[in-house]
């Protein structure tokens, strides 16, 4: 008891001045990595991947279809090609797209948005966190500015593309700095200057294949051109990939034998894919990497089971049919007639195919009746599709794996969607082919623009990449797809170059824009392809008139010009100063 | 004893006097012959009183009462005995003829000589110059809720709680009006440190006091802006060795109606109705299709609801042969059968059952002037009326104190605990409260071979199960083992100085499992539909203060005190979490996370930690019991802010005097007691600041950050994004914070008032505003974002009595009554908080925190002319919503949204009535909140427009959406008209459709009780026993429609019901308190 006292001070002065030392309240940044942690050369490589991992549209926000890369709701829906699907009222906010009404609330645009903005910042962290890195030298920051760069343009261009009149961040917006007011604005000079700067600076190949390349922002920078219609300057720099361009890979661009490769999980980044946004499965992410914005576009049979959205449109199918003698398709009648279709049969009432010559490439972009769909069996109609009366008959199919490819290029731990490694391609070289084309026809070339136009329809053309009938089994008497493909076209296929000299530079336009919607169908292109043309509403209003009479849905819905681009979303019009939207009600358009 | 100035100098006066007159009643004394008196002293309903002081008037001799309240004297005929006891009022009995005395003494209102803990240091009440509250441990165990904070509901002027039915639910909890837009929880100080309440045994608190001004809580520094609630666990006296056991055991009622739905036929009739009204009808026979009720003028209620993917049949269809069934995705594909439920499936009622509860505690205590200890264990059972949801909490508490000479003690107290407490996320669209309100009647809870009904994926229109959901729901855990207490040791280090040091803290431990299965098939991959996730971790965090005191009283009239600590703080925590899917069994036994499909896992984790350091001083000063000063002062250190926004200094000064101490008050006859006091002060807060908050980093999953740059196809590459935007200027909240108060006894404690005016202004509140996307996806960080100030009045009304000798009552009326204003917001003109229901608040600069906005309705569109003649508004048409046009441009449109309702209530009262007889004792307590509105989602969604959007009438409906909505002849109507569009007019868009009057006044609780008589319990060695009835939430008066208008939520998004477990269900309860 004695010393208890002189114990007790002990500890009282101890207790005290415990903890008066700084380092108590030192906190460290627990469970992350802070700025010093990823300052240098490998952290700097894991932001550039951070960067590329947005390309496929998700990163903190899952916005799924909203902000997918495939654009298959912007780009095909409102482009013509497609219907919403599924039922009425599942994903009302695509049903606001499809019929353009869409208000600046509707949070798909502020997804799609949100998704583009990550990607562009997570460039640009690139760039600053470089600048901290003491073990970088000076190519290592060369190329990792060079890929950032490329990467901002790219989701810069893909915003321009929505919104037109966006606010261009670059490295030096932070919120630390307290700048991030940005007014928008239509230019595209910085865009292109970011591209350039990717041109200038990236190797031709890359250690990895799904890096970008001098190639790819190449042709990034040629579309933006075609996109500014600045098309002399388009011009050389399509002929230079057509002549010299290789993939990350190594691999001369080339179209490939087959059509369907280019969307086939096994084929990826072959000689076609000038930059794709690559998938992955059955990597612990639950399917978080392999197309989760397309999840839903699958048909109620075959793969997935689920959930029937993205409709091809009769509009789209009716492109297809071609001329029974030259193969071509008639540009100004194609629409007269329908392609027969199924719609109001049951499975198993008797149905007649279209007997008419269609393009082969039909059958690999659209799922309908009598036609195997890939090896899932032939197509029997209504009950492929969910609520056919007012979405139709059709399923989408570019976006379809094979039976035999379920294991290694899907992946089944999410619920019944089902994720695929089937790579996206932002660009491929069809789309840079007829590109050239355009170019060409407005720089006055015409024949070199029928070149580039035969060249994507030989590969068509070639009974190689058709589909075909199953081997019947005798035992049933019908198709089998366990018995593989019987040499038999499975509808009459019939398709031509453009044999005759082109000479009229609206006949040649009209050829090349129709030509991108059979190769690019469904690959979320045509809405933008239509407004840089000029011809949205002309083409969107005929589409409207005739797609009227099918679909109820669409009675009384008009595209005005004020559609041509999307509403910048409210929330980022409330929470930032410096963006101003395009009349949020815009009384012209309602 | 009753606190009166005068009765000190006329005891003294007559002390004299009778000293004098001792010295001859003690020659005389010895003549008379002296009588052993015996007795019983008990307070009110026949407590028995332990240490109760008898003197004999006039003389020397004294003696207490012990712990059984008996005592015994000698004295003679004629004597009279004084008996006086702290905090009661002291009685004279003189002795007659009976020498065997029961006396009772009835408790003072107010003792002011009472010490109570006001934080770090103890005060005499009279002494106090801060605003606080004390709550008395019977009346916080009067309500037999399951956890502490929710029983101070309505006892403390000032306090506003709100809270749920759900066992084990957190409460809103805020003292003085809503100062910030994230946690207005007060800072729970237990036993000296940080601590849960609700980890807590209510019935081992000893005392509670809710410290309500800067002048009391500012010593709390960074986290007292809130308010501080500060609790002491009870502990030993000295005596013999005392055990007492207090229980209950009774049952909660569900509510005897839910909503107000349609049956089958009903809802059958109003799809026909929107129908028709909406155009959607077959051209040809002008019939509504629809997959389950035909294509007749009139719906037809089908025999079989589903077989298979087949709807609407008829009993005798091959395809509802019940040898189809089959819902074992082993034995083929899913074929469901349900038939139809014609007389309609009464949801709520087959999810929420009566429900029992009891409460068990046992106390042993004691102690030697030495050393005293106190052993307690609890058990609590408490189960809700929602299937499987419960409350069960186990405790055990030791405290001990060890005098080890004159100068030093140590003690410590500690509090184990263990609950088991499953609950469903309340307020949330996807719990079973909301789904048992959204599923339809004719579906019945069973298939017709006793498989859960509509758990199948291919039904045309998917149903929700909530019975099945709550069914499979058995197994899912939420554990928490905590430990709770601390150790201290007190030394007098000089005469008048004394040292203290207590360190202690609290340990969690905590596990949750979950289970879920979504339907009966198989995903695509052919797996089954379910899935198991499990979390665990820990959290600690300890307190270590040091601290010490001065005391000293200079010529009997100059009283200081003055104290100085330092105080360290540090917190940590940690989390596992980890999920599977695909169990090939759902046998309970096989659901280990290890049986599930090995693709399927998921796992991460989190981690947290944080640190406080403090200096802080406090300086009373009093000056002849008249006039008191206070100062506190207090440095922080918080590890949460940047180093150049660390720290800061939180001072505070109050004074009180007491007015009848004056010349000129203090002959009053009618007012025994007057205390003027006021204080001002700073505190601070740092809200939900995550310690992370001031940096920029950088993370990312698989998922979200990595990428295939390799084309692997499954071999993504480890990639990072920025996960969190720094901001190293983000520092505290600060309130300033002006009281002033009134405290005043009147007719010698018959009647006290207390009255409180403040003014809070918080200024720097922290918010994670929402930064523009442009600026990447980091989360973004707290900043100092605006200016709220609450201004308000607290009023306590207490009064006590007795009719007669054996009638006694008591009464105390709290009314609470704030006033919130949104002053300043930086950088922003407002900010919407989206709730799961949609976005209801908007708070901008000017209204209160949380105030609902959206369209206000001023009708509906009578006709087309109507439409035409009206403002331009999207979707109009008739029966549909007619919007105000708030700016008169003629357009409606995002400009025309106003501010149409405030969940603050108005006021809110308390009253607690009591009366005893003799052993019996009977109290009511009445809860009431007036003047809130409140914003029923369930009503939106149950009386118009499809829900959820684009699904037609897939949710039960009300009757009003039948019989009361708008049709041309019925205009004026309740509902819009029914149809199957979703749009902008009617549910589309935020509208004043769902603003109800919050008000009610509730019956919380009605006690009747009896107190054995003591010389029959004393046969049995018993020193006390009562039991008693206790019936909760009698009745609730309100007209608010839907199941209950107490509704909690996050602290600036509240007063919106969008699944809501009632907490004004009927409970009965009988009780017992025994002591030996």
């Amino acid at each position: 008891m004695k010393y208890f006292k002189p114990l007790l001070g002990l500890a009282a002065l101890t207790g005290l001045f415990y903890s008066c030392n700084r380092s108590f309240l030192n906190s460290s940044p627990l469970g992350s990595l802070s700025t010093a942690q990823v300052a240098n050369k490998q952290g700097v490589e894991g932001l550039l991947i951070g960067a590329y991992s947005l390309l496929d549209g998700q990163g903190a926000v899952q916005g799924g279809p909203a902000s997918s890369e495939s654009n298959w709701i912007y780009g095909s829906i409102c482009g013509t090609e497609a219907y919403k699907g599924s039922v009425v009222g599942d994903i009302p906010e695509i049903t606001e797209f499809e019929t353009f009404q869409s208000t600046a609330t509707n949070d798909f645009l502020e997804a799609k948005w949100q998704a583009l903005y990550e990607g562009i910042q997570s460039a640009n962290d690139v760039i600053r966190i470089m600048r901290l890195a003491k073990d970088m030298t000076l190519s290592d920051t060369v190329e990792a500015r060079a890929e950032a760069l490329f990467l901002r343009a790219f989701y810069h261009f893909e915003a321009k593309k929505m919104w037109n009149n966006i606010p261009y961040i670059d490295e030096t917006i932070t919120y630390a700095s307290g700048n991030y007011h940005v007014p928008n604005d239509t230019a595209w000079n910085r865009i292109e200057n970011d591209f350039i700067y990717a041109m200038n600076n990236l190797p031709a190949t890359q250690p990895n294949v799904g890096r970008a390349n001098k190639y790819a922002a190449e042709a990034f920078l040629a579309k933006v051109y075609m996109f500014e219609r600045k098309f002399t300057v388009a011009k050389p720099l399509l002929e230079d990939l057509i002549n010299n361009g290789v993939t990350a890979g190594g691999l001369h661009y080339a179209l490939l034998v087959h059509f369907h490769d280019n969307f086939d999980p096994a084929t990826k980044n072959g000689s076609e894919s000038v930059f794709a946004a690559q998938m992955s499965v059955n990597d612990g992410s639950l399917g978080a990497n392999g197309n989760p914005g397309d999840v839903n576009n699958f048909p109620m049979v075959g793969p997935v089971g689920c959930c029937s959205f993205f409709r091809p449109s009769q509009y789209l199918v009716n492109h297809f049919k071609t001329d029974p003698v030259t193969g071509l398709p008639d540009l100004d009648n194609f629409n007269d007639s329908d392609v027969k279709n199924d719609e109001g049969l049951t499975p198993d009432s008797p149905f007649v195919a279209y007997a008419g010559t269609l393009d082969p490439r039909l059958d690999w972009t659209v799922g309908r009746r009598g036609i195997p769909y890939l090896d899932w069996g032939i197509y029997t109609g209504s009950n492929w599709v969910r609520d056919q009366t007012d979405y139709g008959p059709y399923s989408a199919k570019k976006n379809a794996f094979y039976i035999s490819e379920q294991q290694a290029y899907t992946d089944n731990s999410n619920w019944a969607p089902v994720s695929t490694a089937t790579n996206f391609n932002l660009i491929r070289f069809a789309d840079v082919l007829l590109l050239a084309a355009e170019a060409e026809i407005e720089t006055g070339n015409l024949e070199n623009a029928r070149g580039y136009v035969n060249q994507v329809r030989q590969r068509a053309a070639d009974p190689m990449g058709w589909v075909y009938q199953y081997n019947i089994n005798p035992a049933t008497g019908s198709q089998d797809p366990a018995l593989g493909n019987s040499g038999v076209p499975a509808a009459n296929y019939k398709i031509g170059s453009y044999t005759q000299t082109w000479t009229d530079p609206a006949l040649a336009r009209k050829a090349v824009r129709y030509e991108r919607m059979l190769e690019l169908g469904m690959e979320g292109h045509r809405f933008f392809d239509l407004v840089r043309w000029g011809i949205a509403q002309t083409e969107i209003n005929n589409y409207l008139k005739q797609e009227q009479t099918l679909r109820n849905y669409l009675v009384g819905v008009t595209f005005m010009p004020c559609n041509e681009y999307f509403l910048i979303p409210q929330t980022e019009i409330d929470l930032s100063a410096g963006i101003s939207g395009i009349p949020m009600m815009n009384q012209n358009c309602y | 004893m009753i606190y009166n100035p005068f009765s000190i100098s006329i005891k003294e006066a007559v002390k004299d006097i009778f000293f004098t007159a001792l010295l001859v009643f003690c020659l005389c004394a010895s003549v008379f012959s002296q009588q052993k008196i015996t007795g019983y002293v008990t307070g009110i309903n026949d407590v028995s009183l332990e240490g109760v002081t008898i003197n004999v008037k006039g003389s020397g001799t004294g003696t207490t009462t012990d712990e059984r309240g008996l005592f015994s004297i000698f004295a003679k005929a004629g004597d009279v005995l004084v008996f006086s006891f702290v905090g009661y009022n002291s009685k004279q009995v003189t002795i007659g003829a009976e020498y065997n005395l029961t006396v009772s003494l009835t408790e003072t209102p107010v003792n002011l000589d009472e010490v109570i803990v006001t934080g770090y240091t103890a005060q005499k009440i009279k002494e106090i110059t801060g605003s606080i509250a004390s709550v008395k441990p019977e009346d916080l165990t009067a309500v037999p809720a399951g956890q502490a904070e929710q029983m101070l509901q309505g006892r403390v002027a000032g306090l506003t709680v709100i809270t749920s039915g759900m066992p084990g639910s957190p409460s809103n909890v805020f003292i003085h009006g809503i100062g910030n837009f994230g946690n207005v929880t007060p800072l729970y100080i237990i036993d000296g440190v940080q601590g849960d309440i609700n980890l807590l045994n209510p019935q081992d608190i000893e005392s509670l006091q809710v410290l309500k001004d800067a002048g009391a809580y500012a010593i709390y520094g960074v986290r007292g802006a809130n308010g501080v609630i500060v609790v002491t666990t009870r502990s030993g006296k000295t005596g013999k060795t005392k055990i007492t056991y207090d229980s209950y055991y009774g049952t909660t009622r569900p509510l005897r109606k839910g909503l107000d739905l349609l049956n089958p036929q009903g809802q059958a009739d109003l799809t026909w109705l929107a129908d028709r009204n909406s155009g959607d009808v077959d051209p040809n026979t002008g019939n509504p299709v629809d997959p389950y009720y035909g294509n007749g003028s009139t719906p037809v209620l089908p025999d079989i609801l589903v077989a298979g993917p087949y709807t609407g049949l008829s009993m005798s269809d091959s395809n509802a042969n019940p040898a189809k069934y089959n819902i074992n995705p082993a034995n083929g594909s899913i074929y469901q059968i349900i038939a139809s439920n014609k007389t309609g499936t009464d949801w709520f009622h087959d999810l929420f059952k009566p429900a029992t509860s009891q409460n068990h505690t046992l106390t042993i205590s004691g102690g030697s002037e030495k050393n005293k200890y106190l052993f307690s264990l609890g058990y609590l059972d408490q189960q809700g009326t929602l299937l499987n949801t419960y409350l069960k909490r186990y405790t055990a508490r030791i405290n001990t104190v060890f005098a080890l000479d004159k100068t030093i003690r140590i003690g410590e107290n500690l509090q184990l605990s263990f609950r088991d407490n499953p609950t469903i996320t309340n307020q949330s669209p996807s719990n079973e409260i909301f789904t048992s309100v959204l599923a339809w009647p004719i579906m019945p809870v069973y298939d017709i071979n006793g498989g859960w009904a509509s758990l199948t994926v291919l039904n045309p229109i998917s149903q929700s199960n909530p019975v099945a959901a709550r069914v499979l729901a058995q197994n899912n855990t939420s554990n928490y083992w905590d430990i709770l207490g601390n150790v201290f040791a007190e030394a007098n280090v000089l005469r008048d100085v004394t040292f203290r040091t207590s360190f202690g803290g609290t340990f969690n431990d905590y596990y949750f499992y979950t289970y879920n299965f979504s339907d009966y098939g198989l995903s695509a991959a052919g797996i089954p539909n379910n899935s198991v996730s499990e979390a665990s971790g820990y959290a600690r965090s300890w307190t270590w203060t040091n601290s010490f005191t001065y005391s000293q009283t200079f010529r009997n009239i100059h009283k200081i005190t003055v104290f100085a600590a330092t105080e360290a703080i540090s917190n940590f925590n940690r989390e596992l979490d980890a999920a599977r899917s695909g169990f090939f069994s759902t046998a309970p036994t096989f659901l280990l996370l290890s049986n599930g499909i090995a693709a399927t896992q998921t796992n991460s984790d989190l981690e947290g930690a944080s640190s406080l350091y403090s200096l802080i001083g406090k300086a009373d000063y009093g000056f002849d019991e008249r006039l008191f000063f206070s100062a506190t002062l207090r440095k922080d250190g918080s590890s949460i802010f940047a180093p150049q926004k660390r720290y800061g200094w939180f001072p505070s000064f109050s004074a009180a005097w007491r007015l009848t101490e004056e010349k000129f008050l203090k002959d009053s006859k009618w007012l025994t007691d007057l205390k003027i006091r006021t204080s001002w002060g700073k505190t601070g807060f740092f809200g939900n600041t995550n310690p992370l908050n001031q940096f920029d980093l950088y993370g990312g999953s698989v998922s979200n950050s990595y990428y295939d740059i390799n084309g692997t196809s499954n071999s993504p590459v480890q990639g990072f994004r920025n996960t969190r935007i720094g901001n190293p200027n983000t520092t505290w909240e600060q309130d300033i914070v002006t009281n002033i108060g009134l405290e005043s006894i009147f007719f010698s404690g018959k009647l006290n008032l207390t009255i409180d005016w403040y003014k809070k202004l918080s200024s720097g509140l922290l918010f994670p505003v929402a930064l523009p996307a442009i600026l990447g996806a980091g989360t973004p960080p707290n900043t100092n974002v605006g200016n709220v100030e609450n201004t308000g009045i607290d009023v306590l009304v207490g009064s006590k009595g007795s009719f007669s000798k054996d009638w006694n009552w008591n009464a105390t009326l709290t009314f609470t009554s704030y006033n919130n204003k949104i002053l300043h917001l930086t950088d922003l003109p407002y900010f919407d908080l989206q709730s799961n229901a949609g976005t209801f608040v908007r708070n901008e600069v000017g209204h209160p925190v949380g105030s609902f906005f959206g369209y206000k309705i001023i009708g509906f569109f009578a006709n087309s002319n109507d439409v035409n003649k009206s403002p331009v508004q999207q979707d109009a048409s008739p029966g549909r919503f007619k919007y105000l046009d708030a700016n008169h441009d003629g357009v409606i449109d995002d400009n025309d949204r106003v501010f149409f309702g405030n969940p603050n209530p108005k006021f809110t009262v308390g009253i607690n009535l009591g009366l005893a007889y003799k052993g019996f004792d009977f109290s009511t307590f009445l809860y009431g909140s007036f003047g809130n509105d409140v914003i029923n989602v369930l009503r939106e969604v149950t009386d118009f427009a499809p829900y959820p959007p684009g699904f037609p009438f897939n949710s039960a409906k009300s009757k009003i959406a039948l019989y009361d909505s708008w049709t041309p002849q019925h205009q004026n109507a309740i509902a819009p008209i029914a149809e199957n569009s979703f749009n902008f007019s009617n549910l589309g868009a935020v509208n004043s459709y769902p603003l109800e009057n919050g008000s009610y006044l509730r019956n919380k609780s009605m006690i009747l009780g009896y107190a054995f008589k003591n010389n029959w319990l004393s046969k049995y060695k018993i020193r006390r026993l009562r039991i008693y009835l206790q019936c909760v939430n009698l009745f609730t008066l309100t007209r608010y429609t839907g199941l209950d208008p107490e509704l909690s939520g996050a602290s600036s998004a509240w007063g919106i019901d969008f699944g809501n477990y009632p907490n004004n269900q009927k409970q009965y309860l009988v009780g017992i308190n025994l002591g030996i």
